[in-house]
């Protein structure tokens, strides 16, 4: 039933040109992604993780390979993905549940029909008291909060996250990885997460992609073995303290191998 | 005493420390009023009654320079003719500024969708507004006569710049996310234009037509010393040549007030608008 090459990344390469030299960024990924499976892609900062995140997403071209997704090569962005970044990047001027209805707007669909969605995809993050409040009276995690919504309000079948949760601080962080853990165990998408967190990495995710320093490649490819609905007690547990320490160790020896210091 | 009537005594004191705590507050917030609104008043005022004192006590020709007594005597007694050249002054300023708004929106927008236009246009927006354009306003008298439309293209023409410039930093100032974001959702230019990049341009936007508004009538009142026939500018001129310098200080007054109130209005739409797309207030 589920396509166990929902999306499909064959030698995906990117390179830049800055000046008279070829820096590369990416270099020749290669890994499939079932359909319903959350994937974690982990790694430091700068190793190329969210340039690889922005070529599945259809918003950069790769320089080399080919990314398929639901069958069709990805050539440009399609309505089917949702979107998540860093920063919140909500309208100011825009009530949450606008600005959750934001993209049925943008594909010119009828914003009333998608209304009682918008709600109780906000109720269900806990913010059904903060429908028709503005973003400068949210905290940055309801904030957040609303960008997950807003990503989930067209059902996409894919939703791609950029380091959503790396501008939060630690607390309001764990409550993220919660709530996001609890909405996709209802909602069931495709998911991509980029972050350079490991804890959250594997709390979220069914399957950890670790990538090396530039040239940046999977160092490691890693199935995460706990069931769902996950506890949040998870991470104290000595598996998950276990998994965490080998994840870091990965990490560590891909930098090592492409010549940098993991400090 | 019992313990009740301590703990009612120490209710007292609580209260009073409120109360003391309240009124301090009123306080400082009254003085901070009299320092922003009142102290300049005062001393506009001051100036002023310095002004009519040092005229009054040396003597000085009215010629030379009128006390504001008789500026404002002449106000009033000349009161028709400076309201018929304030109207036509007024309109042509805010006909100049609307059209130098619209147009300067329309060209911003453009060179931020076009990388081709940018290129070719926008180093030579930026040079331009290094010429003194004052200097240019005689040419528009050959091109155009001596009639409003001269006035009003100058006036667009000098006023323009400043709204193009600050619109285009406006548009650009988008967050890269926000604009991904609606990429990734296919939406068209025209639907980022609308419903993201202008509202981001507002306060942008706003501070461009607030120079825009001075510099409209700047650009009116020069047009109208060159054209002279018609204005506050051409009663300027007209006054300055029969050395009627009350007459003159009497129109300068009634542009002050026109110059004061127009920005008014449009720091007034400013405030409005802003608040209603959630800008904090520049």
């Amino acid at each position: 039933m589920s396509d166990p090459r929902f999306i499909r990344v064959r030698d995906v390469a990117k390179t830049y040109v800055a000046g008279a030299t070829e820096v590369e960024a990416v270099a020749h990924v290669a890994f499939d992604v079932a359909e319903g499976q959350f994937v974690s892609i982990l790694g430091p900062s700068g190793c190329g993780k969210s340039t690889l995140l922005m070529m599945c997403a259809g918003l950069e071209p790769a320089s080399d390979g080919t990314i398929e997704i639901a069958g069709r090569p990805v050539v440009g962005p399609r309505r089917e993905f949702g979107l998540i970044f860093q920063d919140a990047t909500l309208l100011p001027w825009k009530s949450s549940l606008e600005n959750v209805l934001f993209p049925i707007r943008m594909m010119k669909r009828d914003p009333a029909q998608y209304r009682d969605r918008a709600e109780a995809l906000l109720r269900q993050v806990g913010l059904g008291d903060f429908l028709h409040k503005r973003p400068s009276e949210l905290s940055g995690g309801m904030r957040q909060r609303v960008a997950i919504c807003r990503a989930l309000i067209h059902d996409p079948e894919l939703l791609m996250m950029d380091e959503p949760f790396s501008a939060l601080d630690a607390i309001t962080r764990d409550e993220m990885n919660e709530a996001l853990a609890r909405i996709w165990e209802t909602q069931r998408k495709t998911g991509l997460f980029v972050t350079h967190s490991i804890r959250e990495a594997v709390f979220l995710a069914d399957r950890v992609l670790v990538m090396s320093g530039r040239p940046s490649t999977i160092a490691l490819d890693f199935q995460v073995p706990f069931a769902r609905p996950r506890d949040p007690a998870l991470v104290e547990t000595p598996e998950f303290a276990k998994i965490c320490a080998m994840l870091k160790r990965t990490i560590e020896a891909g930098y090592a191998r492409s010549g940098r210091s993991a400090a | 005493m019992t313990d009740i009537g301590l703990t009612a005594l120490a209710e007292d004191s609580a209260e009073l420390r409120r109360r003391t705590r309240i009124a301090r507050a009123r306080k400082a917030k009254m003085l901070q009023a009299f320092k922003h609104i009142v102290l300049p008043m005062l001393t506009a005022l001051a100036v002023l009654l310095v002004w009519e004192a040092a005229v009054d006590l040396n003597g000085i020709p009215k010629v030379i320079l009128p006390a504001p007594s008789d500026i404002a005597e002449r106000i009033w007694s000349i009161r028709k003719l400076l309201y018929a050249n304030a109207i036509s002054t007024t309109t042509e300023a805010v006909a100049g500024f609307a059209i130098a708004t619209t147009l300067g929106i329309a060209l911003a927008a453009s060179l931020v969708y076009s990388s081709w236009l940018r290129a070719a246009l926008y180093p030579n927006i930026v040079f331009f507004q290094l010429i003194p354009k004052i200097a240019l306003a005689p040419l528009f008298i050959v091109w155009l006569g001596i009639g409003a439309e001269s006035r009003l293209t100058f006036a667009v023409f000098i006023s323009f710049f400043p709204v193009v410039i600050a619109t285009i930093t406006g548009l650009t100032n988008v967050p890269g996310d926000m604009l991904r974001l609606c990429r990734g959702l296919t939406a068209s230019n025209w639907q980022i234009f609308w419903a993201v990049r202008f509202p981001y341009a507002l306060p942008h936007l706003f501070s461009g037509m607030k120079i825009a508004i001075t510099f409209a009538i700047i650009g009116v009142v020069v047009g109208e010393f060159i054209t002279a026939n018609k204005g506050l500018g051409y009663l300027i001129m007209f006054a300055s040549s029969m050395a009627e310098t009350t007459t003159i200080l009497a129109a300068i007054a009634v542009l002050c007030a026109i110059g004061l109130t127009l920005f008014g209005f449009v720091t007034l739409a400013e405030k409005i608008v802003l608040k209603a797309y959630g800008h904090k207030a520049a």
